[in-house]
């Protein structure tokens, strides 16, 4: 193998690393900030699946995809009312809640996605172009890595600083902190703790259903059921692993797109094992990650308990 | 006194709600069994509204579906047949979720268990009859176990979060059998397309018809004393007393002597080898060969039917045949109404979440506060 | 004027229960008012109410003679009323300052923590409050998560201060401190609900109003009234706490202590040190007081002492056995019984009945069991038993004890804990929350379990209690037991310096 090959091969792996991590971090940023208010959501998966197929639906029939985005967002958002209303109103169970969520989502989707062909051939659509950026785009293998990637990947990376800010920085941040940690403080000063979580499932929902139509949108031209596989559950394993930290979880779904981009370039690289071991690793890793990591001392005290007077 | 805070104007009296929601301190059984019937019903329409979204005539649908499902003899052993491995994930489910250890590894037991019979079927292969079902059936209970194991160790020792390994593993545990069936050593042979699934197993590892030309295999009678064995557990002996006091206050029960790491291990082994039967049933009792599409869902749909059948084993039988007759009366009703049948997972769905609202709901009541003042 | 804050009439209920009915109360500007009652005689109600927590369903709030609805605590917040819950309520990882700022909604979105700063920081100078604010709450002393809470109120103007229980988790001299402040507070011209049910405090209040089951019995001045009379209007009859001690000095003190611990260390999680070098002994047929405030040990002592935990290093010799290491279940089939202070969570299981919760822990015993089976029938019988034996107030054996008072939930505890146990009985807390005659009702069956030759360990709050019931005192602070004491001869001033974490010359 030429010098020059394997040097493509890796400038290959680290973009597609990059564009990778779009969705997961989307999903994984958002979910920080819902986790951060206490609503351990577990409907994560069921959520970005949600978007990505509005996103196919939109795509496909209006032949907008930014319209698209937006659909996505709006019915992630719908999809977080929902988990919202089970935990923060009626007070179900956390986990419970997401596991219905998922179900849910699982079935509908499959449901109206046979509706929609029924009788035709699978519609596609044009997906996301990259967007490389001037001047930084031409900087030798940084450029192609990191500033020749879709719009929304610099959306995502753009909004790490941006939550970490909102969280840290802002009156609003504080009292979402407070809640996760112990939202008596707030009751008892006379604020809303459900209105709050409400807002908080909502932002961590909207981001999700972005990811998820980032995932149909900028990847593919057609959509397939179950399309998400597992990246939701990821997000969710980032944020544990990345300690509920903003660069933490940056840096945890940096590794899982690391391996996924590997797995996609197997073949590439000509190695001759099965390709389900390279498929597998994400998985894997995650496991591994939440063994090996055992530091929790940023996690929110009361994360997953519903908040009775 | 002077003061800088003055009341404001909107703190004077305002008229007070008359209607106030209040918890119960002893539900009645007769409300709460009209929640439940309500979320039922409730349940029903939303999903006659996912029917008009297809354009199907809702009721030519419905009736289809309930046809399909129990029209007629032939019908009730079809379902019962379908019911046979959602029962037994819906017993897992049950034994997991009472003592608050929130598996949802039942998925991928499910394929553990059915590859652990595979596995026994080829290696117990010449040995008597009876003999030779007994330790398929054991094998495929043991493959689960072991995968439900892992979690519970990955939990006790590590403090990984439960729910996430076994989502990994249901994951990590298709990619396995995709392997084994997709190229690997036992993918079926002797074709020139794979297909991935494994050739026709023997005849003798077949669990046996009960009756004449039905499909009614042994495995319903598995999953029946399944569902007892389940009950004795929970109810009537020590280590279903551990599991129930687990789920409700893990901490006292550690505070007097129960080792927790040890009863979640012995929960999720439990749980695991009652989705691997499912497993096994589904494999050894109708497809007769080894493939993953078969048993796709199985895992999540029980979680849906212990969860309605209140994590209850009888009430697991009971929503294991009515979602069993879903299933089946799906298929009917997807060539009668052109209806497509995965409006049966999108349904499971609504009607888990209505209730959950109604467990929630049948806790509270609505008091009309008396007259201010 | 004369009246600053107002109940007319107030009435609410919870379900199945009447917390307040008609209550009437006034607060009058620059007062120290105390509301003295029983646990569960509807002080924290009352003051809920008043805070704006809970609405009531009947009667109304005035505040400066004008009636005034509050739908949250905000609007209470909003006119000066200020409130410090018993059971704190602060975010421990937060530091000093963000708890106070959190939820004070100030103009802007943005996070001013300069300005903030600067106004705790005269707070703390005007009450003396001496308190580093950029601490993590959860690296704070108990008694000085207290200051916290007072300048969470201070910090939103409060005109009205309501004070919830202050002194349960501070020293003595914490709790003298407190009183001035108190006192400077009056000065400025603030006024005091003040909750207690410490009659010391109650009689260097203004006045005093008495609540028994949810209605006002009266309000007095305290000069005008004697401790014995005011205890009498709360409980409704007399109440003697002081149970015989019996102290029989022939007891052989040449036999080997039940319990030898020695040099117990235990770091927690954060690796904050829990347990300090603590050594003990307790002989058959005593009953060793350990006096502290809480959080400073006696839960990880309590767990080591049980197995629930194991400390680091030290040595827990049971009858000359060796024991520390092992699993709780070896502590128990030894004779070691544990009334833990965190009752329905850490005695009980909510949701089970009573009957359950008797075998809880030994379901797997021969008397429970039948072949591989429990036996219900003769699980009822013996735990029907035990209802009557314990006085347990319940419709049956069959009701969960999520339903039982505290008091009965409690007995429930200790009637299991009593006929399991041989050896040691240890006790944390084993009275709080509960009402006089329920106390009296478990120092007796302390006693007698005492006279029966079991070893005790007692935990309290309530000093007096333990000078009249220990036959010796240790003394714990920040995880180091500070002295040993004799209750005849010692003095709560003594006491009072060793949990504030004075040594003793003596050794222990």
């Amino acid at each position: 193998m030429s010098e020059l090959f394997q040097e493509a091969i890796l400038v290959s792996i680290l973009a597609g690393t990059v564009r990778i991590m779009t969705p997961i971090l989307f999903a994984a940023i958002g979910e920080l900030v819902t986790q951060r208010a206490g609503i351990w959501n577990m409907g994560v998966e069921g959520t970005m699946l949600m978007g990505a197929f509005t996103a196919y639906i939109v795509a496909t029939a209006t032949g907008s995809i930014w319209l698209a985005v937006l659909a996505s967002m709006v019915v992630g958002g719908l999809v977080g009312l929902l988990t919202a209303f089970m935990t923060a109103t009626m007070r179900v169970d956390h986990f419970i809640t997401g596991l219905g969520i998922n179900l849910l989502v699982a079935g509908l989707t499959l449901y109206w996605f046979r509706i929609y062909i029924k009788g035709r051939a699978q519609p596609t659509f044009d997906g996301f172009e990259n967007v490389p950026i001037p001047v930084l785009s031409s900087i030798p293998w940084l450029g192609e890595i990191l500033f020749s990637q879709r719009l929304l990947t610099y959306v995502a990376f753009a909004a790490v600083p941006a939550i970490w800010f909102l969280l840290y920085r802002t009156r609003w941040g504080l009292e979402l902190r407070c809640l996760g940690e112990n939202p008596k403080a707030l009751d008892i000063k006379g604020l809303s703790v459900t209105g709050r979580q409400y807002i908080a499932v909502l932002i961590g929902s909207v981001m999700t259903g972005l990811g998820g139509g980032f995932l149909m949108l900028g990847f593919s031209d057609r959509y397939l059921a179950d399309i998400t596989a597992g990246r939701g559950w990821l997000a969710i394993v980032a944020i544990i692993a990345g300690n509920w930290l903003p660069r933490g979880v940056l840096a945890a779904v940096l590794v899982f797109a690391l391996l996924e981009s590997i797995a996609t370039h197997v073949q590439v690289l000509g190695l001759n094992v099965p390709h389900q071991i390279f498929l597998a690793m994400p998985y894997l890793a995650s496991i591994l990650l939440l063994m090996g990591l055992r530091r929790k001392s940023s996690q929110p005290l009361r994360l997953g308990i519903p908040y009775f007077r | 006194m002077t003061s800088i805070n003055e009341p404001a104007e909107n703190l004077f009296p305002e008229p007070v709600p008359k209607w106030r929601i209040e918890r119960r301190v002893n539900p009645k059984r007769s409300w709460t069994f009209a929640m439940y019937a309500l979320a039922t019903l409730f349940g029903l329409f939303l999903s006659a509204l996912l029917l008009l979204t297809s354009g199907a005539d809702v009721f030519k649908a419905y009736s289809a579906l309930l046809k399909g499902a129990f029209g007629s003899e032939k019908a009730l052993y079809a379902t019962m047949a379908k019911a046979t491995p959602l029962i037994l994930t819906g017993l897992a489910t049950v034994v997991a979720f009472r003592a608050q250890v929130w598996s949802i590894g039942q998925e991928g037991q499910v394929y553990a268990g059915a590859m652990g019979a595979y596995l026994g079927c080829l290696v117990f292969i010449g040995l008597p009859a009876w003999l030779y079902v007994c330790l398929i059936i054991l094998s495929g209970m043991i493959g689960g176990a072991l995968l439900g194991t892992t979690a519970a160790i990955l939990k006790d020792r590590f403090d990984v979060n439960e729910i996430i390994s076994t989502v990994m593993m249901n994951y990590l545990i298709v990619f396995l059998l995709s392997y084994l069936i997709g190229g690997g050593p036992w993918t079926e042979v002797s074709t020139t397309v794979v297909y991935q699934q494994t050739g026709p197993i023997p005849a003798a590892s077949e669990l046996p018809y009960l009756l004449g030309s039905t499909k009614l295999h042994l495995g319903f009678i598995l999953a029946l004393t399944a569902a007892l064995v389940c009950y004795v557990l929970l109810e009537k002996t020590p280590l279903g007393y551990e599991i129930r006091a687990m789920g409700f206050n893990p901490i006292a029960l550690a505070y007097r002597g129960t080792n927790i790491g040890r009863t979640i291990i012995i929960v999720m082994a439990v749980s695991g080898a009652i989705a691997g039967l499912a497993g096994v049933s589904e494999i050894f009792g109708t497809a007769h060969r080894l493939r993953a599409d078969t048993l796709y869902g199985l895992g999540y749909t029980g979680i849906i039917i212990g969860m309605i059948g209140g994590l209850r084993p009888l009430g697991t039988v009971v929503a294991g045949i009515v979602f069993g007759g879903l299933a089946s009366g799906g298929l009917y009703m997807k060539l009668l109404a052109q209806v497509p049948d995965a409006l049966v997972p999108a349904m499971q769905g609504i009607l888990l979440l209505a209730f959950l609202c109604a467990g929630v709901a049948a806790r509270y009541k609505l008091v009309r506060t008396e007259k201010d003042v | 004027m004369s009246t600053l804050l107002k109940a007319v009439n107030l009435t609410k209920r919870f379900p199945g229960v009447i917390a307040n009915e008609d209550v009437n109360f006034e607060l009058k500007p620059g007062e120290v008012h105390c509301l003295f009652g029983e646990n569960g005689a509807g002080k924290s109600t009352l003051s809920s109410c008043l805070f704006g927590f809970y609405q009531p369903e009947g009667g109304h709030i005035e505040f400066n003679g004008k009636p005034v609805a509050f739908r949250s605590p905000r609007d209470a917040i909003h006119i000066g009323i200020g409130m410090v819950h018993q059971h704190f309520v602060l975010v421990s990882e937060f530091t000093v300052l963000e708890n106070i700022v959190v939820g004070t909604h100030e103009a802007g979105w943005k996070l001013q923590m300069q300005e903030a700063r600067a106004r705790v920081e005269e707070l703390c100078r005007e009450y003396e409050i001496d308190l580093d604010i950029d601490a993590n709450v959860r690296d704070l002393a108990v008694g000085q998560q207290q200051w916290v809470e007072m300048l969470k109120a201070l910090y939103l103007d409060a005109r009205v201060l309501i004070l919830d229980e202050p002194t349960a988790v501070l020293t003595p001299e914490e709790s003298r401190k407190l009183f001035r402040i108190i006192d400077h507070m009056c000065e400025l011209g603030l006024s005091i609900l003040l909750i207690s049910h410490k009659m010391v405090e109650v009689m260097r209040s203004d006045r005093v109003t008495v609540l028994r089951k949810g209605k006002v019995v009266g309000t007095v001045k305290p000069s005008d009234v004697t401790p014995d009379e005011l205890t009498r209007m709360m409980v409704g009859r007399d109440v003697d706490l002081r149970v015989a001690r019996d102290r029989s000095d022939d007891r052989d003190r040449t036999e080997p202590p039940v319990l030898i611990v020695e040099n117990l260390v235990y770091r927690d999680g954060r690796g904050k040190l829990a347990l300090d070098d603590v050594s003990l002994a307790i002989r058959k047929g005593e009953i060793l007081g350990l006096a502290g405030v809480s959080g400073n040990g006696q839960k990880e002592l309590f767990e080591s002492l049980s197995g629930v935990l194991i400390p680091d290093s030290g040595s827990i010799i049971l009858g000359g056995e060796q024991i520390k290491g092992l699993p709780s279940r070896h502590y128990m089939d030894r004779g070691v019984g544990l009334v833990p202070d965190d009752r329905f969570r850490e005695g009980l299981i909510p949701e089970f009945n009573i009957r359950e919760n008797m075998i809880l822990g030994w379901q797997r015993h021969d008397d429970y069991t039948k072949g591989p089976f429990l036996d219900h029938k003769q699980i009822g019988t013996i735990a029907d038993g035990l209802i009557d034996e314990f006085q347990i107030t319940t419709p049956s054996g069959l009701t969960p004890v999520n339903h039982l008072s505290g008091g009965n939930a409690q007995k429930v505890i200790l009637a299991r804990e009593f006929v399991h146990s041989r050896k040691l009985l240890l006790a944390n807390q084993p009275t709080r929350g509960l009402d006089l005659g329920v106390i009296e009702y478990v120092y007796k069956q302390i006693i007698v379990k005492r006279d029966e030759g079991y070893a005790v360990l007692l935990a309290s709050e309530e000093l007096e209690d333990l000078l009249n019931l220990s036959d010796r005192i240790a003394v714990i602070s920040s995880g180091r037991i500070t002295g040993v004491v004799d209750p005849q001869s010692t003095t709560i001033e003594e006491i009072g310096l060793l949990m504030a974490g004075g040594q003793q010359g003596v050794a222990a």
